[in-house]
């Protein structure tokens, strides 16, 4: 410890202020507080501090991703078995999905990495902990079998354009793990827009995702049964919950998604409300259109583009289906991008829950929409804090007569 | 009897509480008064080192408002007045002289029957720098007349001195203070008490009692005006300190100028006691109860208190000194630290924290980073004000916003807990100090 402690005070001299390498300082400081917790003290009043700091919060949203990760790379290599029909076992599944996890997990840290310092050295700040997270958050958003160069170009686009061109954390309008994603979605449309299945197997494989199913049936039916028709992939309610189909590497498994919540709302990280009031609006809306379809399709009412079977999917697909669990929990409730206000947080989260189905279900263009419901949320959140502090006063302007 | 409950907030487990028992401690040789505690005065000087002075002289006033003066806080020599920066008058020291205050005669010629009479007296014996108002936290203005005035007996802050046991002896004081208050103002007085300590104020009509529960800062005058009687723009409200109280009351009841003071000392790095002292007494005395070499002294609690030297004096408002442990401690990737006694967070981001009083160091325990919303402020800030919305217009320094916001509701003291939950560890209380400050010299 004492020679590493050497070590940092030695190199520390190196980026002082006036010498020739301080511009490395910004790097320098963020390894150092790395090894070693900032021995700075108070100046004045509050004299004492909690002892919680940004590095450990944006630590603990790590650690709630971890297990999104393992499942990951077990799933892609229970998926490749499945299609390759070989038998690997539970720890041979996950190796073989770690192969494809960990290059896009460096592909996206070098990206991010690279970007963040390369801005706090011009910038002259220190280097903030928040890229960990959107690094960590990218690769879980990201088909396995995802080219490497393309990782690296999301990652700097998402950093970049989503949150330092904005001045960096604190300060950025879009979630800077979902800029890259959309970016991603748009520049490379070929590999996710997420139609086909992602899933690593021989060559020419392909399948339907379970929200293809229904937005490009061939013949009408409900949901429900064009999931059990289909038979390449057990689309049941249960099998969705536990995540054994394809997908992006980190949603899947609703059970760690949902662990992963309970452990940032008891830490007191993320914002129960707005995965809460999300995942109402998402219900709310679906059940909404159940209602709907049920007037179109049983002929009280007629109307174009009916009947659509994305109209039948029920609230609890809806929520198990595709990723909507996973950016509720992770990328809405980004503290930065989403409202900051608990009044704002319910609309905000709410507002999510039902675009997520309005662009799931109305527009067969976007087979997925939490992305994008996200984001757009993430647009008018500052509008929605607004009005909820316009309240506020009003409020004090009334009581002042 | 009116009931208002914080939920709000948080009380900081520190270690170091006196127990309520008074120790002894040799009389004050030395004691001080700082222009330095007093915001946005200008002082100007009325004695020099080695004048005689004797209790309740004035020694400076306030250009800005010379009505203003501040009086002698004990009778003997000026010994030695400190400059700092800008030849800004840091302390003014005095040699008590013991005989001469014992020889003092009292003001035989008491009238308090109206406001105007009370103001006299005041006036008289310089004690308006007792009162301050909100919004600015600031000496009064005695043109002024209030909306109401609130004195808190409730403090909650950390270590916070306890007034139902070192003002105990002093009901009759208390009375006749509160009720020279009430004269001050045309609306209510407002006193807020914690549970069933001085259940005797029930007995009057002319306080408006108010029984605070909850954890800090439910004590501060801000957080219960906000509550009971919320401050509006143009409007004034006057405040006394609780511990004052004695001091008003000697003076209203007898004409006895007497500055003593019970005050505590308390925090992990001392041995925690109450002592019969008086206002702006100097710590050296105390020093033999230090239980560690490298301290911080500070006067008044942890939250909001002055750092001072061991030769430093108590701040005027403050009736406590809290010492803590200076730390230069660098531990091993401590972010990844799973927790147990040597942490302590109002986040569940440690295993087993919170259980024990804790041992805080001056560690900030953690770097400054740029602000990250997670709720932390809101979880400790019990009013009805968006602390976040009203930091971010005090950074674009839009006064109109700041003053929507309410702006003048608050006081450093009552967001020092955002600050101390911050993990982003910003100083809420100085961007809201820098937001009135915006707003008072604008106008």
């Amino acid at each position: 410890m004492n020679f590493l402690r050497k070590i940092f005070e030695e190199t520390g001299k190196f980026v002082e202020k006036g010498k020739p390498l301080s511009w490395a300082y910004p790097v320098w400081e963020a390894a150092d507080t790395i090894f070693f917790s900032t021995n700075k003290q108070t100046s004045k009043g509050p004299h004492i501090r909690d002892n919680m700091d940004i590095k450990r919060t944006m630590f603990f949203v790590v650690i709630a991703l971890i297990p999104c990760y393992i499942f990951g790379a077990y799933n892609i290599g229970y998926l490749n078995a499945l299609a390759m029909e070989i038998e690997r076992g539970i720890v041979g599944n996950t190796i073989f999905g770690f192969t494809y996890v960990i290059p896009i997990l460096i592909a996206t840290f070098v990206a991010g990495a690279i970007c963040e310092l390369t801005f706090a050295i011009i910038r002259k700040h220190e280097v903030n902990e928040g890229f960990l997270v959107s690094c960590a958050l990218i690769p879980l958003t990201m088909p396995p079998d995802v080219p490497l160069w393309q990782v690296f170009i999301g990652t700097s686009f998402g950093i970049i354009i989503g949150k330092e061109i904005f001045g960096g954390v604190g300060t950025n309008i879009f979630n800077p793990a979902l800029t890259s994603r959309a970016f991603m979605y748009f520049a490379f449309p070929t590999k996710i827009s997420g139609d086909k299945v992602w899933a690593v197997g021989p060559d020419g494989y392909s399948g339907a995702t379970a929200l293809a199913i229904p937005a490009n049936p061939v013949e009408y039916d409900t949901a429900s049964n064009l999931f059990a028709a289909n038979t390449q992939f057990d689309y049941s309610t249960l099998n969705m919950f536990w995540g054994l189909i394809p997908g992006s590497i980190g949603e899947t498994n609703k059970l760690l998604i949902l662990l992963g919540a309970f452990f940032l709302i008891y830490c007191g990280i993320a914002s129960w409300r707005i995965m809460l009031s999300s995942v109402l609006g998402l219900v709310f809306t679906a059940l909404l259109f159940n209602l709907l379809n049920y007037l179109t399709v049983d002929g009280i009412l007629q109307a174009g583009g009916f009947p659509n079977a994305m109209l039948t999917i029920t609230p609890l697909q809806h929520i198990l289906i595709g990723s909507f669990l996973f950016g509720t929990v992770f990328m809405a409730t980004e503290p930065v991008t989403s409202s900051h206000t608990n009044t704002g947080r319910w609309i905000y989260g709410f507002l999510i829950g039902v675009l997520t189905v309005i662009i799931r279900s109305i527009n067969p263009a976007y087979p997925e929409g939490v992305f994008l419901a996200i984001l757009i949320m993430n647009m008018f959140a500052p509008l929605i804090d607004y009005y909820v502090v316009q309240a506020n006063i009003k409020m004090r302007l009334a009581r002042n007569v | 009897m009116q009931k208002i409950t914080i939920k709000k907030g948080h009380n900081i487990n520190i270690s170091g509480l006196a127990s309520r028992e008074f120790s002894n401690a040799p009389t004050q040789k030395f004691v001080s008064i700082s222009p330095q505690d007093f915001n946005y005065i200008k002082p100007k000087l009325l004695v020099k080192e080695g004048d005689q002075v004797s209790l309740g002289d004035a020694l400076f006033f306030d250009k800005t408002n010379p009505e203003v003066k501040w009086p002698s806080i004990a009778s003997g020599t000026i010994s030695k007045i400190v400059y700092g920066e800008r030849r800004a008058v840091l302390d003014i020291i005095i040699e008590v002289d013991e005989e001469k205050e014992k020889n003092i005669e009292s003001d035989k010629q008491i009238n308090l029957s109206s406001k105007d009479n009370v103001k006299e007296f005041i006036q008289k014996h310089n004690f308006w720098p007792f009162f301050t108002q909100r919004p600015f936290n600031k000496v009064v203005n005695p043109s002024d007349s209030p909306k109401c005035i609130v004195v808190s007996l409730a403090d909650s802050s950390p270590l916070a001195n306890d007034l139902s046991f070192s003002l105990a002896e002093n009901k009759e004081y208390i009375i006749s203070a509160l009720s020279n208050l009430k004269k001050l103002t045309d609306g209510q007085l407002y006193v807020a008490v914690r549970g069933d300590n001085f259940s005797f104020l029930s007995d009057y009509d002319f306080i408006n009692l108010i029984q605070v529960e909850g954890p800090h800062p439910s004590g501060n005058v801000g957080v219960i005006l906000n509550r009971v009687n919320p401050l509006n723009q143009n409007e004034v409200v006057w405040t006394v300190q609780g511990s004052h109280l004695p001091v008003l009351g000697k003076l209203f009841s007898k004409g006895i100028i007497d500055f003593s003071l019970n005050i505590c000392i308390g925090g992990p790095a001392v041995k925690p006691s109450y002592i019969k002292s008086r206002i702006g007494a100097r710590f050296d005395l105390y020093k033999d109860s230090l239980l560690m070499e490298n301290v911080r002294i500070i006067s008044g609690n942890v939250l909001t208190g002055k750092h001072v030297d061991i030769d430093g004096f108590l701040g005027f408002y403050h009736s406590s000194f809290s010492v803590i442990e200076e730390s230069y401690e660098r531990p091993f990737i401590g972010w990844l630290h799973p927790g147990g006694k040597s942490k302590y967070s109002v986040f569940n981001a440690y295993l087993g924290s919170n259980k024990k009083s804790f041992d805080f160091t001056t560690l900030q325990n953690g770097s400054n980073r740029a602000f990250v919303p997670i709720d932390a402020w809101e979880k400790v800030f019990p009013m009805d004000i968006y602390i976040n919305a009203l930091a971010r217009s005090i950074e674009a320094n839009d006064i109109d916003e700041m003053e929507q916001l309410g702006i003048y509701e608050c006081d450093e003291e009552d967001v020092a807990l955002c600050s101390f939950v911050c993990p982003s560890k910003s100083d809420v209380g100085a961007i809201i100090r820098k937001g009135l400050d915006t707003i008072y010299f604008d106008k």
